[in-house]
């Protein structure tokens, strides 16, 4: 009788035990050393913050049409990478001529505008050629397209833009650090904050008060009904899809103020990531994604330090994509609903 | 989609795009290179007489309101269409280059050289009536194809089907008649056909399709002596045995070798395909069990190992021990990682474990490379000095050998693969795919099914991983990226998921083919997401389809609810 | 005397639904037990309670002797519980007797070592579970026997259901679970499903606990009846006692009209 076996009870609880230790005997060591001085955290803070808060933006996408359509939109990163890596091109264009640095405003705006309407465009596209044809097909096959859908995206962009990496033309007016509070912080982590939370923000907006939210919250409730009741289900669809390739338009100009480079494979990582950032909120949610953003950013940036350096372990932050993929593991195993959903207790 | 140009135009545009998209990344340029008729016709040329050919033939067809278009004259529209927006690329681009914003800035491939291949060499003016005319004479005779009958029309498709087939395999063909030592030079020339190849590769395709249009191919192979309706699957199977036997010594060491690796996908596809397509788990992360096959082949036996005190640098003098012992070993170490990463995961929802397999991929695979495991593991050089296959007095470094090794071993998985799912664990597996609650209902133990098709998807894959290791002599973090992952989900996709010949053709498509052709190896993966998508879009069952799973797949299904209650309101039919 | 299955004070909630309250409940072997009540009276919520797919909040279960609460759906297949789903849940990809086959699964051994050598043992073993399979579906006549390798999707509704209570025959169960049996078929259909559900009893031994709304199949089949509503159960006792009795009428009557329109 192997059921009879609790196989995975005990692993669950070596492993959560293990963890557990980790973490606090990790972190009293490394305190322990005094290698790093107040000032190195608090920066490792707001670096964390700064991140999460992309991290944040890009979940809204796989947060909304998980909300809707409930499939993962494995692609998301893509879209991200897609008006980002454009955006490059008017960057360097203005920067060539001297604009950027002359008028930063309205070039960070064009720069918003464009990346967003390319990722916007992509999302849509996506939507129309690879998800509606599937409706109603079995899980696995949407998902599977979406993996294929995200290589060829990158692929494609791979071949217009070439392989390469490509580095951001930094604009001078974000460079260097502000002091709040008594520590001094960089510019761009304060920008990419705000702009973040302004972003959220709207999108709350849109949601809470619009007819489109109450479309979009009537068709994830359930589409037939919210047919029946007038809703155009394929307008708002598409919608969705468009609002989250606005968003992650927009955070990829946030993300290269923090990290200014783009290639065809960006998309990837924190498309992973911001996707973890949403399972830990609990998928779904608008708040969930803002806070699981933070959390993981915060994790990531002041995690490997904090837990490993204690141990000895050489160049810790080689091994933060444990961190983040940890995190999501362990957070599907033991709240798939994310930290403030609802415990998925039937399934237990 | 509502719009103001009648259908054939719309058509046309689309045509028109693909063939800029294809010159937007480069595929058109890259693929000049590669000739179809050697001096007279390059592959990316034929793609775009294809291209029209088709778009011709899509305009043709009745749209899904019904209306039926005039199919010539709808053909012809959509094809000049589509050849005139291409022309008219062809000259926007030029312009704009002309005027000093070079569209070679941003997109790398819209360059000189990939533009003159759209205007054949002639000038961008000219580019528009030319591109126009091949547009309308294809796409007239894409639409005059549609109007035919069906059977002339499969005469049409099959010749032009072997010509690009037997074209794009032309250096492999051209080895094999070598080997064969039968006179090549005047079918193939260099990458190509000759004219005269091509002649007969059409004539000859043609012609056989019409003897057996006549004749069932059972039949045929009937009347020769001794087959009898009863041994004619045996007679076929053991013809295809000796041609597999046969095969690295009618062709060079280089394709030995990539057949080798074909073999190993189908390997890791016999093995992915147990856990994806019998029990309908998606595992994105199957490259650990790869990595932790070809790992623990390099620890046990590479004299760079830290279990007998060697290094990359300093490696000692022989191995730990030897690789039949620890293959089993390796396999059993396989296994347990499958246990462990199965385990905890194996409650979680389709999507939601594929991500989180995903992320057990990463975290292997970034835990092999980091400083911290590279005493044991070699960091991201990897463990060096594994030593091949030993196989007595044979030479085992011969890629024709490891062929004969890696051959036994798929037809040994391709055994195990039939057994188990014609079997009473097969039939629990196929029973929890379709429905977890009902098998669950039905005395399976969901769990541990699970579980089995993780351990042996693992043990499958983690031999493909210690023959990987045996073969390159090395084992390092660069081998084991999610690619891979994805590549043996394409493979097991393609061919289709639960089908065990699907996996050999899938491998042989996805893993031999741009192997064989060099232009297509930057474009490989590209290809790659265009084949998933396209597959599931069209065909979700894959080339060669498992009857149960076809039917699965096709079936209408709303999202299954995990909760019984839920599903089982949903299904109120009061 | 022990009863085969027996519920002491079982409760199950969902949120703040009180799904099932407090409910008392047995089946005696060879006896045919009918449970009753208006939609959402929590019939469903019970039978998945008592079959493993819901652990009940609180509340004893004891089946055949076996503490049976938090048990897995599978491990109360193996001691001997059976059920069919209201909204039939057939696998559809597969021929009607692999539908069957699956139904052996606990009381079969053959693992991937029987699977890969395949001795003589699996091979007897997989003959067995054609034979049980095959005896199972020739219960319905010839509604399902010569069907076998027909798809369970290509079958009539009715056919469905049958194959349905096949399949959970093969389990070799002490105690059958039937949620809404009749359910879509006509009066035809229903007279043999209640002359099959006897003979499920009185050749096989089977005990039977059946969900259902309609009344002539419950009156024509059941020892006892046991009605619900809001979880709690409102009535028990035979037929005629439980069909007069003035709390489950209310029940019906004040429901009816509400439950038309919100089941729309």
């Amino acid at each position: 009788m192997i059921e009879r076996l609790p196989v995975r009870r005990i692993i669950l609880i070596v492993l959560s035990l293990l963890i557990a230790y980790g973490v606090i005997a990790g972190t009293v060591a490394t305190l322990q050393t005094g290698r790093f001085s107040t000032a190195d955290w608090v920066s490792l803070f707001t670096a964390g913050v700064a991140r999460g808060s992309v991290y944040a933006i890009i979940a809204l996408g796989y947060t909304l049409v998980y909300g809707i359509l409930f499939i993962i939109n494995f692609a998301h990163g893509e879209v991200f990478m897609a008006g980002t890596f454009t955006a490059f091109f008017i960057a360097q264009a203005l920067a060539g001529q001297g604009i950027l640095n002359e008028y930063p405003i309205p070039s960070l705006v064009l720069l918003f505008v464009v990346s967003s309407v390319v990722s916007m465009a992509v999302a849509v596209i996506l939507e129309r050629v690879a998800y509606r044809p599937l409706r109603g097909a079995p899980r696995l096959v949407p998902l599977i397209t979406a993996i294929g859908a995200a290589l060829f995206l990158q692929y494609t962009f791979r071949g217009f833009y070439g392989a390469q990496v490509r580095a951001y033309p930094n604009i001078d007016i974000l460079q260097g650090n502000v002091t709040i509070a008594g520590f001094s912080v960089q510019k761009a982590q304060v920008l990419v904050t705000i702009g973040a939370i302004i972003l959220w923000f709207s999108l709350y907006m849109v949601i809470e008060r619009t007819k489109l939210g109450r479309a979009m919250r009537a068709v994830g409730e359930d589409r037939e009904i919210a047919a029946l009741m007038g809703i155009n289900v394929d307008r708002t669809i598409v919608s969705t899809f468009a609002i989250g390739g606005v968003l992650a338009g927009a955070a990829g100009i946030l993300f290269v103020q923090l990290f200014n480079s783009v290639f065809f494979f960006m998309g990837f990582f924190p498309g992973i990531k911001a996707f973890t950032a949403a399972v830990l909120g609990g998928i779904g949610s608008i708040s969930g994604a803002a806070v699981g953003g933070l959390v993981l950013g915060i994790l990531e940036a002041v995690g490997p330090i904090l837990f490993l350096t204690g141990f000895g372990i050489p160049s810790p932050n080689q091994l933060q994509p444990i961190i983040s993929f940890g995190i999501l593991v362990l957070v599907l195993i033991f709240r798939p609903g994310g930290l403030f959903g609802v415990p998925d207790e039937e399934r237990a | 989609m509502m719009s103001r140009f009648p259908r054939s135009v719309n058509v046309g545009l689309l045509g028109g795009f693909v063939i800029i998209y294809l010159t937007a990344v480069g595929m058109i340029e890259a693929f000049y290179d590669r000739p179809i008729i050697t001096g007279y016709l390059q592959f990316s040329v034929a793609l775009m007489i294809l291209n029209y050919l088709f778009t011709g033939y899509m305009a043709a067809k009745p749209s899904k309101d019904g209306a039926a278009p005039k199919p010539i004259s709808a053909g012809m529209i959509a094809g000049l269409t589509a050849g005139a927006l291409v022309g008219f690329f062809v000259l926007g681009m030029t312009v704009l280059a002309e005027l000093g914003y070079n569209p070679r800035d941003m997109f790398v491939s819209i360059n000189p050289a990939s533009l003159d291949i759209l205007s054949f060499g002639q000038t961008a003016a000219l580019a528009v009536p030319i591109q126009a005319l091949l547009g309308a004479v294809m796409g007239l005779a894409g639409g005059y194809l549609f109007q035919t009958a069906k059977e002339a029309r499969s005469y049409v498709l099959v010749g032009l089907a072997t010509l690009m087939i037997a074209a794009l395999g032309a250096p492999l063909f051209a080895v094999m008649m070598d080997g064969l030592n039968i006179p090549s030079r005047w079918l193939f020339d260099r990458d190509g056909l000759t004219i005269a190849g091509a002649i007969v590769v059409v004539a000859g395709s043609v012609g056989i399709k019409w003897y057996f249009n006549r004749i069932s191919f059972a039949e045929t192979v009937a009347k020769v002596p001794g087959v009898t309706k009863k041994n004619t699957n045996l007679v076929l199977w053991a013809i295809t045995g000796v041609v597999l036997l046969m095969l690295p010594w009618v062709v060079n060491t280089f394709i030995s070798d990539v057949l080798g690796t074909v073999g190993l996908y189908i390997l890791l596809g016999l093995g992915l395909n147990i856990v994806v397509g019998y029990a309908g788990l998606l595992d994105l992360g199957y490259v650990a069990f790869f990595a932790v096959g070809a790992y623990s082949i390099a620890v046990l036996t590479a004299r760079s190992s830290f279990l007998v005190g060697g290094s990359v640098t300093a490696p000692a003098a022989t191995g730990f021990m030897n690789f039949w012992v620890a293959l089993p070993l390796t396999v059993v170490i396989a296994a347990i990682v499958g246990v462990l990463i199965g385990a905890p995961v194996l409650r979680l929802r389709g999507d939601y474990l594929a991500i989180v397999t995903l992320g057990f991929g990463e975290i292997i695979r970034t835990l092999v490379l980091s400083d911290w495991l590279k005493p044991y593991l070699g960091g991201p050089q990897g463990l060096t000095e594994v030593p091949s296959v030993p196989l007595g007095p044979l030479p085992a470094r011969d890629p024709r050998i490891l062929y004969y090794v890696i051959f036994a071993f798929v037809v040994l998985s391709y055994f195990v693969a039939i057994r188990l799912k014609n079997s009473r664990v097969g039939r629990a597996w196929a029973a929890m795919r379709e429905d977890e609650d009902v098998a669950e209902g039905m005395g399976i133990s969901v769990i541990k099914y699970k579980i089995l098709a993780f351990v042996m998807g693992a043990a499958v894959g983690s031999l493909g991983g210690a023959f990987f290791a045996a073969k390159l002599s090395v084992a390092n973090p660069g081998s084991f990226t999610l690619l891979v992952s994805i590549n043996v989900l394409a493979v097991v996709v393609l061919g289709g998921m639960g089908s065990i010949p699907g996996v050999v053709v899938g491998s042989l498509v996805l893993v031999g083919l741009p192997e064989l052709l060099r232009e297509f190896g930057e474009f490989r993966l590209h290809i790659y997401g265009g084949i998933l998508v396209a597959i599931m879009l069209l065909k979700p069952e894959g080339l060669i389809p498992d009857a149960r799973r076809a039917r699965e797949l096709h079936r209408d299904n709303p999202e299954k609810l995990p909760d019984p209650i839920l599903a089982e309101a949903g299904g109120l039919s009061e | 005397m022990t009863h085969l299955l027996e519920l002491n004070g079982v409760s199950k909630r969902f949120g703040g639904v009180q799904a099932v309250n407090k409910v008392d409940f047995y089946a005696d072997p060879g006896e045919i037990v009918g449970v009753i009540g208006p939609n959402g009276a929590g019939k469903t919520t019970l039978f998945n309670v008592v079959t493993g797919f819901y652990a009940p909040d609180e509340g004893t279960m004891i089946f055949d002797g076996h503490n049976i609460s938090g048990l897995k759906p599978n491990a109360l297949t193996r001691l001997g519980m059976a059920r069919t789903f209201q909204s039939v849940r057939l696998f559809d990809a597969m021929t009607v007797l692999e539908n069957a086959m699956v139904g052996r699964h606990t009381r079969t051994r053959a693992g991937v070592w029987g699977a890969l050598s395949r001795s003589k043992r699996t091979i007897e073993e997989e003959h067995h579970i054609q034979a049980e399979a095959e005896k199972a579906l020739s219960f319905f006549g010839n509604r399902l026997t010569g069907r076998e390798n027909e798809m369970a999707s290509d079958l009539a509704y009715a056919d469905r259901r049958r194959l349905e209570i096949a399949r959970a025959m093969v389990t070799g169960p002490k105690l059958m679970l039937l949620d809404e049996p009749a359910a879509g078929m006509n009066p035809a259909e229903k007279d043999g499903l209640i002359e099959q559900i006897g003979r499920l009893r009185d050749e096989q031994g089977f005990s039977i606990v059946l969900i259902e709304h309609d009344m002539p199949v419950i009156k024509g089949l059941c020892d006892r009846v046991v009605a619900l509503d809001h979880g709690e159960k409102i009535a028990e006792g035979d037929y005629d006692s439980v069909a007069s009795n003035p709390q489950v009428i209310e029940a019906y009557l004040g429901k009816a009209a509400a439950s038309r329109e919100a089941s729309l």
